[in-house]
This record gives structure tokens, C-alpha cells and sequence, in this order.
């Protein structure tokens, strides 16, 4: 994920795995997030401390949020 | 990602926006690394079980002030920008709502395990191993494991506890709490959550990090050396991991299993060196996938690891350890013989993991198929210093696919 290479490495798998799954052929995978709904507020553990922490707890701010892993 | 925080560095420290994280890995302190090493100082939240049920990564969000997705952002090369008008595009004429949301708070662990008591549904079990496998710490991964075994075995299609459950297992792995066959359960567990759902790609990423080269579409840790190296260029110490990557975590994908047996010739052929019976050092094998169709590549995992009752500890004042693979007629392996190279120190404790991929034959049975091999290495007890040279008998077991 940490070079323009790596990035089309994630996308293109998951292409070459859907075409291969014949009743799903052609079809991107179903976006899970819809706009205009809130985002859940389910409270998880920081990275920093391990405390709790939520999306909730940036209410007020402009945020751009991504959901991601280093591999 | 890092695409999107270069992007809209001014935009981040003018205080228009707030870049958060959320990571889908089973080891969180890689995020860690990788965030050092990028540059990001943005807050992480760490969803190892995907609680949130998403079904791929990366997925990037506008997030208004009210906490309503506004848009999904496409993916943002790592040297890309935005225009002047990034904010009203993405965020329209959003403002404050004024609205507040409880704190972010630890669930009621005590009170979702009575419910699960009481209430005894798949659902109730779920909630509570949820609860107890993010909140109770690798102490009480024992309960959290039980937990998704009842869901698994109400609801023996829920795919999500499944993958859940076999986190919760190579947590405990990875654990001092560790018990014989936890890697290999984690395994089989992710195996059967994508029975369930082929098409969830974090679930099959979790097999794939183990798994044969064949499968892998890229190596998924190779950054790590980068990031090390970079980062100590730059006079920074780097993040410490808890568990090093290694072997198929590093390993570059291949187009095609090229079966060979090796020039080497077999170390202890009349089985002369004396056995270690699990007296000095636990081996364990685990395959990756334990399940094969005809033709099939999996990728076995040797570890062995000196045992502290018996306060053994590997010497490595010889030569290297060896591994010596006897496949069944009809399974192909890329080499039989294996070399451990020893690390500098005289003496060590780690734990020492060999893997070797396997090739299932076009004709396969219907029974499990047992892999055996032997390991022969120099160890020696802490109490009085005797040094031996052991063999010890291993076997991976493999299944065909159903």
C-alpha cells in the first residue's frame, strides 16, 4: 500500500477474485458505507494507549477516515 | 492513504481537517511502524476483528462535523493534490450540528457475559466475545475463543465469527498464554469463515499472509525492512514489532510451484541421532491452508521452540540446523532439505520456524494425508551445560478439500 504499485496490487486480486466467482462476475464489491448515513460510533482501542476511542469523538471536525492495513 | 495525507497536509495543519485511522491487521503495532515511517501522526483506532464488518480495505470516508458520511473518496496517489475547492466538493455546505455523542467507553463485560448465560443465543455469545476478545487483553483470549465456539456451533454459517475466532486464536498463539495447535485452528478457522463468504478479502488476506507464494499477490511485509532502514537514516529509532514478520510474511509471490528434491542427501538416514521427545524442544507443524484440492500448493510451518522446564536453549556453535522432508508418493516438494542459518549469539532461546511449501498430487484420497519429515539440531540444558545433538520427528497433517 505505501507505493502507487502496491496500491493497484490491492485492488487488482480482489478483481481477479470476483471474476472468477461466476455469480458475481462483472460486480464490484458492495461499497459498505452508504453516504449521508452516520458513521457507527462503536468504540474500539487506540493504537496509542489501547483506550476506548470513536469516530464520535471528533464531532465538530472535518475528518477523512481510513479504514486500512499495512500489508 | 499516505496518498490522501500528503494531498491535504496544508489542509490538516490549517485545522479544516482531521485525518483518522482505522486498521484491519492482526498485529496492530505494524500500523504503528508503518505510520512512523510515513509520517502520519494522526489518530489510529484498532479494529484486529473487524467489528465494523468491512469487507475490503482500503476504504477512504468524508466525515462531516455531525459524524455523516458525506462522500467515499477514490483512491489519491501518493504525489496527488486537491483543487481549491476540495472542502465544498467533498463536504458540502455541511456545518456544527451542536450534537454530542457519549464518550468512547469499554462495553459492559460483566453484564454481556450474564446476558450470554441467561440468554445462551449465538447472538448474546457474539456480543460478549466481541467484548471480552478487544477489551479483555491476551489474558482472557481463553474466554473469548470459547465464546465464538458456541456462535460457530449455532450458527456454523456466521463467516464473521469464524474470522473472529480465528483471530482470537493466533492472538493466544502469539500469546505467553499460547497452547499446541493454536496457529493451526486460527487457520482452519479463517479456512471456514471463507467457506462461508468467498468473497471477503480481509478474510482471505489473513490466510494469504501465511499461506503459499502462489496465492500471495504481493509480499506483505517487505515494507518493513524499508521502513527500518529509512527510519534509522533518519536517526529515528523504529517502533518496536512484538511479532517479527517472517518467512511467508516476507516471501514474494510465484507464478508457478517448481518441484524438485534437492542434491542434498538425507542427514540421518538410519535414524541413528538420538531423539528429542519433546524433552528440550516443542515442534509443531501448521499448514496454510490445512485443507487442499488435487494440485493444490500449501505452505507448512515448522517451529520449534526451547522448552523452559526443561530450561533447554539452542547452541549455536555448529552448523546449522537442518529439516529433512519425506513426502508421500505423489507429493512434490520444491527441495527435502532445509538449512536453519543460526543467529551470531553462542547461545539463544527463540523460537525457530522452517517452511516448506507442499504440492498436493492430481489423485488425492478422501482421508488426511500425514506429511513427515525430521529436524536435527544442537541444544543444550541451562542446568549443567550438556550440549547434544538431537533429532526430532515432525509431521504436518493435511486434509483433502471437501
Amino acid at each position: 500500500m505505501s507505493t502507487p504499485a502496491r496500491s493497484l496490487a490491492v485492488t487488482m486480486p480482489l478483481v481477479a477474485l470476483l471474476a472468477a466467482t461466476s455469480s458475481t462476475s462483472g460486480q464490484r464489491p458492495p461499497q459498505p458505507f452508504q453516504v449521508g448515513t452516520p458513521f457507527p460510533t462503536l468504540s474500539l482501542p487506540s493504537l496509542d494507549d489501547g483506550r476506548p476511542a470513536s469516530i464520535a469523538d471528533f464531532r465538530g471536525r472535518k475528518l477523512i477516515l481510513h479504514i486500512f492495513a499495512s500489508w | 492513504m499516505p496518498g490522501w495525507h500528503h494531498a491535504t497536509k496544508a489542509l490538516q495543519e490549517d485545522g479544516s481537517i482531521q485525518m483518522v485511522g482505522i486498521i484491519q491487521e492482526q498485529h496492530p503495532d505494524r500500523a504503528r511502524l508503518f505510520m512512523q515511517w510515513k509520517e502520519m501522526g494522526w489518530p489510529i483506532l484498532v479494529d484486529s476483528y473487524d467489528l465494523l464488518e468491512v469487507p475490503y480495505v482500503p476504504i477512504s470516508l468524508a466525515i462531516d462535523e455531525a459524524g455523516v458520511i458525506r462522500k467515499v473518496l477514490p483512491a489519491m496517489r501518493e504525489n496527488g493534490s486537491v483543487g481549491d475547492d476540495f472542502m465544498v466538493e467533498t463536504f458540502g455546505a455541511s456545518t456544527p450540528d451542536g450534537a454530542t455523542s457519549p464518550p468512547a467507553a469499554r462495553p459492559d463485560v460483566g453484564a454481556l457475559y450474564a446476558r450470554a448465560r441467561a440468554d445462551g443465543s449465538p447472538g448474546a455469545w457474539k456480543a460478549y466475545g466481541d467484548a471480552i476478545a478487544v477489551w479483555g487483553g491476551a489474558g482472557r483470549m481463553d474466554q473469548a475463543i470459547e465464546a465464538y465456539e458456541r456462535v460457530v456451533e449455532g450458527e456454523p454459517d456466521d463467516g464473521m465469527a469464524h474470522f473472529r475466532l480465528g483471530v482470537a486464536f493466533r492472538k493466544r498463539y502469539d500469546s505467553e498464554g499460547r497452547r499446541e495447535g493454536d496457529f493451526q485452528r486460527a487457520v482452519d478457522a479463517w479456512s471456514s469463515a471463507l467457506d462461508a463468504d468467498p468473497n471477503q478479502y480481509i478474510w482471505r488476506r489473513r490466510i494469504q499472509q501465511y499461506g503459499p507464494r502462489l496465492d500471495k499477490p504481493y509480499p506483505f511485509y517487505d515494507w518493513v525492512v524499508t521502513a527500518r532502514q529509512e527510519l534509522q537514516a533518519r536517526g529515528e529509532e523504529p517502533a518496536e514489532l512484538i511479532v517479527e514478520p517472517r518467512g511467508s510474511e516476507f516471501a514474494s509471490p510465484q507464478r508457478e510451484f517448481v518441484a524438485g528434491v534437492g542434491s542434498a542427501t538425507e542427514p540421518d538416514p538410519m535414524g541413528r541421532v538420538l531423539r528429542d521427545d519433546d524433552e528440550f524442544i516443542d515442534a509443531e507443524a501448521v499448514a496454510v491452508p490445512a485443507r487442499v484440492a488435487p494440485g493444490d500448493v500449501t505452505r507448512l510451518h515448522f517451529s520449534f521452540r526451547p522448552i523452559a522446564r526443561t530450561k533447554a536453549h539452542w547452541n549455536n556453535e555448529a552448523e546449522p540446523m537442518l529439516l529433512w522432508l519425506d513426502p508421500p508418493e505423489g507429493w512434490e516438494v520444491e527441495t527435502r532439505m532445509y538449512s536453519q542459518p543460526l543467529p551470531p549469539e553462542l547461545v539463544s532461546l527463540e523460537t525457530r520456524v522452517i517452511e516448506a511449501e507442499v504440492r498436493a498430487p492430481e489423485e488425492l484420497g478422501r482421508g488426511p494425508v500425514t506429511i513427515p519429515g525430521y529436524a536435527l539440531y544442537y541444544v543444550c540444558e541451562d542446568v549443567n551445560g550438556v550440549c547434544m545433538y538431537r533429532r526430532q520427528d515432525v509431521h504436518a497433517v493435511v486434509y483433502p478439500e471437501r
